[in-house]
C-alpha cells in the first residue's frame, strides 16, 4: 500500500529505504523546475496545466485513493475555481493569491453541504450523486446566460503577482517564468502537506474506512466525519487546481464541469496509481503530454485514450507507479 | 456496578421472532457465555445489545444511555467493543495498523491531522503491547488479508481489545481456531482482560470445554429466548437446559 | 390546452424511449452488478445505424410502415453483434471492486464515441421525412401530434409488455431472475451463468440500441446524445430505484415530463429540474422510490 505506518524500530532499520523512497520524487520535482530551462515554452505551458491537474489529483487521491469514494463528479470543483478567477480578474482584483484565497473560500463553502450529503452514499450511489451535483454546475454554467457567459464562459486574463512586478511581461513569458514557479512552489507545498495529512491518523482512519466501514465503526472511528473532512479537503485542492489550470487556457466554461472531465480526472489518477503517492503527479504528467502528443498524431485520441484505460483496468489497475515500485509493495 | 442492560427486548423480521421478552443485565466481573443451539437469536442478542440492531420493542442501555441513539462510534468511546462472528478486518490494512486504529481511538488521537502517526509512541506502544499478548509480535507488518482465517479472527479480537474497552462481547472467538489453540487462546483473552482492566466479557460460544472452564455466568438462548441464566453449577444442574443445548448428558471430569 | 397536450404527448415520448434504455441498465445491473455507464453510447450507436439502416431501405424504395420493424430490426442486429463481445471484455472484471467496472464502461463511452466519428462523422445525422411520415392525429383547429410519437409510444409499450412477460412466464425469464437473486445457486443448478450473463447483457444492449433507434426520427443523431442520455437514464435508475423495473417506469415518466414541461415552460430549468428532483430522491429516499430491499 501507500507507505504505510510502521512500527518505529522497523524503520529505523530502513532509512535505506526511506532515501531510496524520497529519490524518485525527487528526481521528479527537479524535472519540473528545469523544465523551462529545457523545453520549449509550448511544453512549460503544458508543464504548468499538467501541474494544475496534479494538485487537484492529490484531493483526488485523498478522496479515492484513500478513502475509497468515487467521484465521477470532482469537475464541478475544477469549474468553480476557473470560474472564480474568471470573474475576479475582469475586476481590480486580480493577485493571484487572493484569487486563491477566495476560490478556496467558496470550494470549502460549497463542498460542505455536497459533501453532508454525498457522503451518506457509497459506491455506485456516491458516485451517481456526485455526477449529479457536477451536471446540476454544469447546466447552471450553461443556460444562466446573463451570470456566467453561458456557453461562451468568462475570459480569465493572467492574474498579477503579490511579490513580483510582472508589468511589462508578456503573457508567455509570465506563464513559463514567475507564475510557473510560483505554481510549482505551490505544488511542492500542496504534496508536502498531503503527505503530512496522510501520515497522520487522519490518513490511517480513512483506509480504514475504506476496508471496512462497519468495523471502523466499532473501532470508534467517525466516519462521516471523516468523510467529510476528506471530500472537503479534496474540494479545495480541486479548487486550487482548477485556478491553476484555467490560466493558460483564458477561459472558463461550463465543460469544464461536464461528467467526461470528472472521468478523465479518475483516469488520470488511475493511469499514475492511486495506490502510491506519488500517483498524482505522474500520471498528470503523462496524461497531459500523452494526450498533446496524441491529439497532433490523430483527431481519433478519445479511442486511444478509451482503449489505454481498458488495459489499465484489467491488467495494471495500480497504475504506472506499481510498476515502477515493484518490490515495494509491503511497503514499510 | 450494572454495566449493560436489556429489558423486554423483542425484535421481529417480518413474522419471524428472532428475540421475544429478553431481559439481562450483564455486571461488573462477570464473564458471560451465551449458548444455545444454531438459529436460536444468539447473534441477534449480540447485534441488539451493541446497537447494530434496533429492538422492535424494549431497550438496552449502556452506562445509562440508550444503545440504538448512539450508535457504534460513540459505543466505542464509551467503552463497549465487539468482535464479529464472520470474519471482519481491513483487508489492505497491516496487523499493526489495524490495532493502531483501535488505538489511535482509545487515546483520543483521532483529529491529530498533522502529526505523523509513525512517530507516534504512545500508539505503537500499545500495538506492540496488544499485538503481542495476542501472538503477532513478528507479524505486525503483515497485510491482514494474507492471515489465516483464524488469525483473522484474533486480530478483530485483538483490535477490539486494543480499544481498552470496559465491556467486550465476543461472538465465537475461538472458531476457526484449532482446538488445541482454542484453550490458549482463551487463557489470551482472559488474561488480557485483567491486564488492560475490562470490566465483563461476553461471549458467544459453542464449545463447552471453554464454557464451563471459563465463564462464570451462562445464559442459554433458545428460540429467540433466554431458557435459563445463572452460574456453570446451576446450569449444569438443569437437565432441560443441558438436554437441549448441548444434547446430550454432559460429564465433565 | 396546447401547452399542456404537448407536454402530455411530449413527455411520455421521451418516457418512453427512457424507459427502454433505463429497463436495460436496471437488468444489467439487477442480474450482472454492473453499471453500464455505456448504455447511452449504445443508445447513440442505435440511432445512427438506425439512420444507416433508413437510408439504406430508402434505396429499395420500402413504405413508410416498414420503417418501423426496419429501425427495431437495426437496434437488435446491432444489440447482437456487440452485446456478446462487450460482454465478454467486462467478464474479465466481474470479480472486481465496482469501481473499475465502472471506469471500464467510461472507457467503452470514450471508445464508442470515436468509433461513431470515424463511421459516421461528427456532424449530426438526421432522417428525411420519416418523422411526419405516418401522418398526424388531429386534435384540435390548432393541435396536432404526429403520429409516429404515437406510434413508438405503442412500439415502448409493447416491447416493455414482451419483455416484462418474457422475465416473469418463461423459463428463461426465471432463470434469469434466479441468477440475479443467487448467482451461485443458479450454478450448483446447473444453469449456465456465462450463457445468462451473455444474454441478459446482449437485452440490455438491445433496449438501448432500439431506443435511440426508435428515436432518431424525432431528433438528430449526434455524438451528444449518449453522454447526455446517461444523465437521464441515471435519473431515471436513481429516482425509480436500482434493480427496480416498476421503479424505472415511474422514473421514467417522471424524468420524461418534467423534461417536456421543462423544455415548454422554462427552458433554463431544463436540466436543473431533473436533478433538483434526483437530488431531493437521494435525500429522502436514498433506495429510490420502488427499489427493491436489496
Amino acid at each position: 500500500m501507500t507507505t504505510s505506518t510502521a512500527p518505529i524500530a522497523a524503520r529505523t532499520a530502513s532509512a535505506g529505504t526511506l532515501k531510496r523512497a524520497l529519490a524518485l520524487p525527487a528526481l521528479l520535482f527537479l524535472v519540473i523546475f528545469l523544465f523551462p530551462f529545457i523545453a520549449g515554452p509550448h511544453y512549460v505551458i503544458l508543464m504548468f496545466s499538467a501541474m494544475g491537474y496534479a494538485i487537484a489529483l492529490l484531493g483526488l487521491n485523498l478522496l479515492f485513493g484513500y478513502t475509497g469514494l468515487l467521484s465521477l463528479g470532482h469537475a464541478m470543483f475544477l469549474a468553480i475555481g476557473a470560474y472564480t478567477a474568471g470573474y475576479m480578474t475582469s475586476t481590480r482584483i486580480t493577485n493571484f493569491e487572493l484569487i486563491l484565497l477566495v476560490a478556496v473560500a467558496i470550494g470549502a463553502t460549497v463542498a460542505v453541504p455536497i459533501g453532508l450529503l454525498c457522503i451518506r452514499y457509497v459506491k455506485i450511489y456516491f458516485a451517481m450523486l456526485t455526477l449529479a451535483f457536477s451536471m446540476l454546475l454544469y447546466s447552471f454554467l450553461f443556460k444562466f446566460y446573463h451570470l456566467t457567459g453561458g456557453d461562451e464562459g468568462i475570459r480569465i486574463k493572467v492574474p498579477t503577482l503579490t511579490a513580483w512586478d510582472l508589468s511589462g511581461l508578456d503573457t508567455l513569458s509570465v506563464l513559463t517564468g514567475p507564475l510557473y514557479y510560483y505554481v510549482f512552489a505551490l505544488l511542492v507545498l500542496l504534496t508536502a502537506l498531503m503527505r503530512c495529512l496522510t501520515g497522520s491518523s487522519l490518513g490511517l482512519q480513512l483506509r480504514a474506512i475504506r476496508e471496512n466501514q462497519q468495523k471502523a465503526e466499532y473501532l470508534g472511528v467517525n466516519v462521516k466525519r471523516y468523510r467529510l473532512v476528506a471530500f472537503v479537503i479534496a474540494a479545495v485542492y480541486g479548487v486550487l487546481g482548477g485556478v491553476i489550470i484555467a490560466i493558460p487556457v483564458g477561459l472558463a466554461d461550463p465543460t469544464i464541469a461536464y461528467w467526461v472531465q470528472s472521468g478523465n480526472l479518475i483516469f488520470m489518477l488511475l493511469l499514475g496509481g492511486y495506490t502510491n503517492f506519488l500517483g498524482p503527479l505522474l500520471g498528470a504528467v503523462v496524461f497531459i503530454f500523452f494526450q498533446d502528443q496524441l491529439m497532433s498524431f490523430t483527431e481519433y485520441w478519445r479511442l486511444t485514450f478509451g482503449v489505454i484505460l481498458v488495459m489499465i483496468v484489467i491488467f495494471f489497475p495500480n497504475g504506472l507507479m506499481a510498476a515502477v515500485d515493484r518490490g515495494r509493495w509491503w511497503s514499510t | 456496578m450494572t454495566l449493560l442492560q436489556a429489558q423486554n427486548v423483542r425484535k421481529l423480521y417480518g413474522g419471524f421472532c428472532a428475540l421475544d421478552d429478553v431481559t439481562l443485565t450483564i455486571n461488573d466481573g462477570e464473564h458471560v457465555s451465551i449458548i444455545g443451539p444454531n438459529g436460536a437469536g444468539k447473534t441477534t442478542l449480540v447485534n441488539v445489545l451493541t446497537g447494530l440492531v434496533r429492538p422492535t420493542a424494549g431497550n438496552v442501555t449502556f452506562k445509562g444511555y440508550n444503545v440504538v441513539n448512539l450508535g457504534a462510534v460513540r459505543l466505542a468511546r464509551l467503552g463497549m467493543a465487539r468482535s464479529f462472528q464472520l470474519v471482519n478486518i481491513f483487508p489492505e490494512l497491516s496487523v499493526g495498523e489495524t490495532i493502531a486504529v483501535a488505538a489511535i481511538s482509545h487515546l483520543r488521537h483521532g483529529e491529530r491531522f498533522f502529526s505523523s502517526t509513525a512517530r507516534n509512541r504512545p500508539v505503537w506502544e500499545i500495538v506492540e503491547r496488544v499485538g503481542a499478548i495476542f501472538g503477532f509480535s513478528g507479524k505486525l507488518d503483515q497485510p491482514a488479508k494474507i492471515l489465516s482465517q483464524g488469525d483473522k479472527k484474533l486480530l478483530d479480537v485483538a483490535s477490539a481489545f486494543a480499544l481498552s474497552p470496559e465491556i467486550i462481547l465476543l461472538d465465537e472467538p475461538t472458531s476457526g481456531v484449532s482446538t488445541a489453540d482454542k484453550s490458549t487462546i482463551m487463557r489470551v483473552l482472559v488474561q488480557a482482560a485483567r491486564q488492560m482492566g475490562i470490566k465483563a466479557i461476553i461471549q458467544i460460544e459453542h464449545d463447552m470445554d471453554i464454557v464451563f472452564g471459563y465463564s462464570n455466568r451462562i445464559i442459554a438462548v433458545h428460540n429467540g429466548r433466554i431458557l435459563a441464566d445463572g452460574s456453570p453449577a446451576s446450569i449444569r444442574a438443569r437437565a432441560d437446559v443441558m438436554a437441549t443445548i448441548v444434547g446430550r448428558q454432559y460429564d465433565h471430569a | 390546452m396546447l401547452a399542456s397536450a404537448n407536454i402530455l404527448v411530449g413527455g411520455v415520448f421521451h418516457a418512453a424511449v427512457l424507459f427502454l434504455v433505463a429497463a436495460g441498465l436496471q437488468i444489467v445491473f439487477g442480474v450482472q452488478k454492473i453499471v453500464n455507464l455505456a448504455c447511452g453510447s449504445f443508445y447513440a450507436l442505435g440511432a445512427y445505424f438506425g439512420i444507416s439502416a433508413l437510408a439504406w431501405a430508402a434505396a429499395f424504395e420500402v413504405p413508410a410502415i416498414a420503417y418501423i420493424p426496419i429501425l427495431v430490426g437495426s437496434g437488435l442486429l446491432l444489440a447482437i453483434v456487440l452485446g456478446p463481445s462487450v460482454e465478454r471484455l467486462l467478464r474479465l472484471i466481474y470479480d472486481r471492486d465496482e469501481h473499475f467496472q465502472i471506469l471500464l464502461t467510461f472507457a467503452l463511452v470514450l471508445i464508442f464515441e470515436d468509433a461513431i466519428r470515424l463511421i459516421w462523422g461528427a456532424v449530426p445525422l438526421q432522417t428525411i421525412n420519416v418523422y411526419f411520415a405516418f401522418g398526424e392525429l388531429r386534435i384540435a383547429s390548432d393541435l396536432a401530434i404526429p403520429n409516429y410519437n404515437l406510434i413508438v409510444i405503442a412500439a415502448a409499450a409493447l416491447i416493455s409488455a414482451a419483455f416484462g412477460w418474457m422475465l416473469r412466464r418463461t423459463r428463461f425469464g426465471r432463470i434469469v431472475r434466479a441468477t440475479a437473486e443467487n448467482k451461485q445457486m443458479s450454478e450448483a443448478l446447473c444453469v449456465d451463468v456465462s450463457k445468462v450473463y451473455m444474454a441478459v447483457f446482449t437485452l440490455g444492449v438491445a433496449l438501448g440500441t432500439v431506443g435511440g433507434a426508435l428515436v432518431v426520427p424525432a431528433g438528430a443523431a449526434s455524438i451528444d446524445m449518449g453522454v447526455e442520455l446517461i444523465v437521464d437514464a441515471f435519473a431515471v435508475v436513481i429516482i425509480g430505484g436500482l434493480g427496480s423495473m416498476p421503479g424505472a417506469l415511474i422514473g421514467a415518466l417522471i424524468v420524461g415530463f418534467v423534461r417536456s414541461a421543462a423544455i415548454w415552460l422554462y427552458p433554463e430549468f431544463e436540466l436543473l429540474a431533473i436533478y433538483v428532483i434526483v437530488i431531493t430522491v437521494l435525500i429522502v429516499r436514498p433506495q429510490g422510490l420502488l427499489a427493491r430491499t436489496a
